[in-house]
């Protein structure tokens, strides 16, 4: 099992030191002589596998390190503390090879040219990366198609819109085929039609290549749409490793049940059934405690004059915002769940 | 005009802010300022050593104390604005200048008055360091020194205004290196920044009589030297009015201009 | 041979770049214009009242205009756009792309902005330097003209080193545009022969910002004034800061990386 594993990180760690700074003229003085500094816990001994082919979600709060995180794994950044390995790499070396293998997209950063062609971005990346020619026209037709890019080629990135240019981005940081891919918040801004563009692009080439995602976004729709398994950090903190499914279960152990009723709502004592979410003329939406479910709808059942009842897990965005909420202590999940194996 | 006194107040204490933030900058961006008539002082005074000791009727010490006052004038009356209007309007941040209800020259005035006056702390010193270093000698006559204040602070609204005007070219087109450029060369040579104009044949100096540019640099220089009699002080006090007034006019009309333009493309 | 592609690639895009903005190619020839005009007439007007400028006669001075002109036109195609390109770079973030490809950083770093227009100045050298090698009616033999070409190399590498150490900075600091700016001020003085310069000036132009060795240096080399010594120091120094400055970008990376914190 580790051995195939393509990410391996192991206890995790970096420390900023960031420098202060006060408002007000006679504060600016002070810094002159004496600037004060303050030490940032960004990412706190995490560990966790991926291995190959697996795309694995990578959430938490703005700030939560998990772009930190990335960088370390991409090479941009040495750790404070703790081990990591890429494809047998140890990023932060910055072995040419390893280089060659993996990609980094930031979706809001460019690394495409703002003045020419995309195409000619798109050889830039060829010579850099000294992707043989033949290889090099393959690369780009295949991505052409699976992105459209066809129009967009001759056009200067500056006259593309922000969706045409994320395809453009990413791409751009696939031309050489990379084997394990780090995107940073690849749909942010984008319209929802893009989104789905693009986390079906995504699909597609980890399908084709078997390459290995580690993926980071606020949408909870790429999240669902693509990651089977996720990973959740918080004030730089693993507070959990496992299935997207299992993230419900164990940070909101609710459920959400939703009732029609033949005679409308009025003046019935909904509240002493669960959480009042929602209601409208004939339709309640209410959240209970996971265990409670079956008693309480027993209840609705017998109780009031349902038509029809149906009883989901929350949305996912509910309890991601649910985990952010709690007090952020892991040590009360020691037992960082691994992905079951299947 | 007493209006404007708290707003100047205002201006004025956050220009020194955020300048003193940018302290380092500051102090990089006088580097240009003062090498360039260094240059010229060292230039002119090898030329004058090497013919005896005077060219053109100065004398190497005449020279010497020519470009540490140009230093000094130039200093006083130089603007960034038009290097400033490019970057505002391609970042787009005229816009929130023009939802102010004063008009945007008052900051910009705070803005440069501001920065003389911390730079000061530096062009001070470096004057009289300089004026050692080089042995200069200067009797000021009291009655030039009288008028110098209100020539200098004439000189400094004349370039303002002007330059404050060619500024508002980046409404049409944010190219304008080309044409700053041209600007500063021609004044280099009509300013009496290369070499007291003197120096320069007949034509150049007519030319620059008829020209803005030695009114905002050499004429206050010239003044300093104690080379201007007082009939040239009037007619320089004039030329300066001329020339302040024209600006006026100008910078009213093409701010207007400007903004119409602004309104109907946007930024 | 890889670099040597890859700089080419960087020359073929630049250009490719800058045609988009032709209306550049006339913008920079009236800037380069404008520019030379001042040089020429700081020079005539000096010349009218005098024979020499401290020992130098007006065609060495036309040579050392040509050469000023010459490396001018290096910094401002090459150096001076890749470093702001990479001061941008490191404030915005997208320097991590260029830390995440499989070449060396300092090069990707140093040829990534080509502003192929700003070769005018190169152009207008050109002519400058000829007009002042037939007036000086030098007939620059293989080894003058290797000489000349030795210190207008060792020249170009010490300024660019030179630059790199002071962009470098932006690992630090990150607001050191203006950094450039001190370069470029001091750059102008070299139009004129820094023998001129009282001793604690040419002291600076020579060691604190090498313009000495950029300007004076070459345009001595034409005129065969230069010496021995002189130009095996040129040749030591440049050598030397290319070494310093590579260090110096290693620690900066090393820094950014967060490795030395």
């Amino acid at each position: 099992m580790e051995q195939d594993s393509v990410i391996h990180i192991d206890q995790l760690s970096k420390i900023y030191t960031v420098n202060e700074r006060e408002a007000g003229l006679v504060a600016a003085m002070r810094s002159l002589v004496k600037r004060k500094t303050r030490a940032v816990q960004a990412v706190d001994s995490i560990s966790f596998s991926v291995n190959e082919g697996e795309i694995v979600g990578f959430l938490g709060p703005n700030g939560a390190g998990k772009t930190t995180t990335l960088k370390m794994l991409s090479g941009l950044l040495h750790p404070t503390g703790g081990s990591a390995t890429v494809l047998g790499f140890r990023p932060w070396e910055r072995n040419r090879d390893y280089l060659r293998r993996m990609t980094l997209v930031m979706g809001q950063r460019n690394q495409l040219l703002w003045d020419i062609p995309v195409i000619d971005t798109f050889e830039l990346n060829r010579a850099v990366y000294r992707i043989p020619e033949p290889q090099f026209r393959l690369a780009v037709d295949e991505l052409t198609d699976l992105l459209d890019l066809e129009p967009l080629l001759q056009k200067p990135t500056r006259n593309l819109s922000l969706g045409e240019r994320m395809k453009c981005e990413i791409a751009a940081a696939l031309l050489h085929r990379p084997s394990v891919l780090f995107l940073d918040e690849p749909t942010i801004g984008l319209d929802v039609t893009m989104q789905r563009r693009i986390r079906q692009f995504i699909t597609d080439y980890n399908m084709r290549t078997g390459a290995t995602v580690l993926l980071t976004s606020h949408y909870m729709a790429d999240v669902e749409a693509l990651c089977k398994r996720v990973i959740v950090i918080h004030h730089g903190k693993l507070l959990y490793d496992g299935e997207l499914r299992g993230l419900a279960d164990r940070f909101a152990p609710f459920k959400t049940v939703e009732v029609e009723l033949r005679n409308g709502v009025r003046g019935l004592p909904l509240a002493q059934y669960g959480e009042l979410m929602a209601h409208s003329e004939g339709r309640v939406t209410l959240r209970i405690p996971k265990a409670e479910t079956a008693s309480v709808t027993g209840r609705l059942l017998a109780e009031l004059d349902v038509s029809d009842l149906t009883v989901q897990d929350p949305p996912i965005e509910d309890v991601i915002e649910h985990v952010f909420n709690q007090s952020p202590d892991p040590l009360d999940h020691p037992d960082r769940q691994r992905p079951p194996s299947e | 005009m007493f209006a404007y006194y708290p707003i100047y107040k205002g201006y004025f204490r956050t220009a020194l802010m955020v300048q003193f933030q940018y302290r380092i900058a500051m102090l990089i961006w006088l580097l240009g300022g003062i090498i360039e008539p260094l240059m010229y002082l060292v230039v002119w005074r090898t030329v004058s050593e090497q013919q005896g000791g005077s060219v053109g009727g100065y004398e190497t010490n005449d020279f010497v104390v020519y470009f540490i006052a140009m230093m000094m004038v130039s200093h006083a009356t130089f603007t960034w604005i038009m290097w400033e209007y490019v970057y505002r309007i391609r970042m787009g941040l005229f816009s929130v200048m023009l939802l102010k209800p004063i008009h945007p020259i008052h900051s910009d005035i705070a803005d440069n008055i501001g920065y003389k006056f911390l730079t000061l702390t530096v062009m001070g010193p470096l004057t009289l360091l300089l004026a050692w270093f080089f042995e200069a000698t200067w009797q000021p006559l009291p009655w030039t020194l009288a008028a110098f204040v209100p020539v200098l602070i004439l000189a400094f609204l004349m370039r303002f205004y002007w330059e404050w005007s060619l500024a508002m070219v980046a409404f049409w087109t944010t190219r304008i290196d080309a044409m700053n450029q041209a600007y500063i060369v021609v004044g280099l040579f009509f300013s009496g920044k290369l070499a007291p104009l003197s120096l320069f044949p007949e034509i150049v100096q007519r030319a620059a009589d008829i020209l803005p540019f030695r009114w905002m640099l050499a004429f206050p220089v010239e003044l300093l030297l104690g080379r201007i009699t007082p009939r040239e002080l009037l007619i320089g006090i004039g030329a300066q009015l001329f020339w302040l007034f024209a600006g006026y006019l100008f910078m009213q009309f093409i701010y207007r201009a400007g903004i119409k333009r602004y309104a109907a493309f946007g930024a | 041979m890889f670099y040597f592609r890859l700089f080419a690639t960087y020359v073929r895009v630049g250009i490719l770049g800058e045609l988009e903005y032709r209306a550049n190619f006339w913008i920079n020839m009236i800037q380069s214009a404008l520019d030379l005009s001042v040089a020429l007439g700081g020079l005539a007007v000096v010349f009218s009242h005098t024979d020499t400028l401290g020992g130098w006669r007006p065609e060495e001075l036309l040579a050392l205009i040509g050469v000023y002109f010459l490396i001018g036109g290096l910094i401002r195609t090459i150096i001076r756009p890749s470093m702001t390109q990479f001061m941008d770079q490191v404030r915005q973030g997208t320097l991590d792309f260029t830390l995440t490809k499989p070449a060396d950083s300092q090069v990707l770093v140093s040829i990534q902005r080509i502003e192929i227009w700003r070769l005018v100045d190169v152009l207008i050298a050109l002519p400058v330097l000829a007009t002042a090698l037939v007036r000086l009616g030098t007939r620059l033999g293989l080894v003058e003209t290797a000489v000349f070409a030795v210190t207008l190399l060792c020249g170009g590498l010490i300024v660019y080193s030179f630059w790199l150490m002071l962009s470098t900075c932006a690992f630090w600091f990150v607001k050191v545009e203006n950094i450039q700016v001190i370069f470029m001020s001091m750059w102008q003085a070299g139009r004129w022969p820094v023998s001129i310069y009282p001793a604690w000036l040419r002291s600076v132009l020579t060691f604190l910002v090498p313009v000495a060795f950029a300007t004076t240096v070459p345009a001595s080399a034409v005129s065969g004034r230069i010496t021995t010594s002189t130009l095996l120091g040129t040749i030591a120094l440049a050598a030397a800061l290319l070494l310093v400055s590579r260090w110096f970008w290693r620690v900066g990376i090393r820094f950014y990386s967060g490795a030395s914190a």
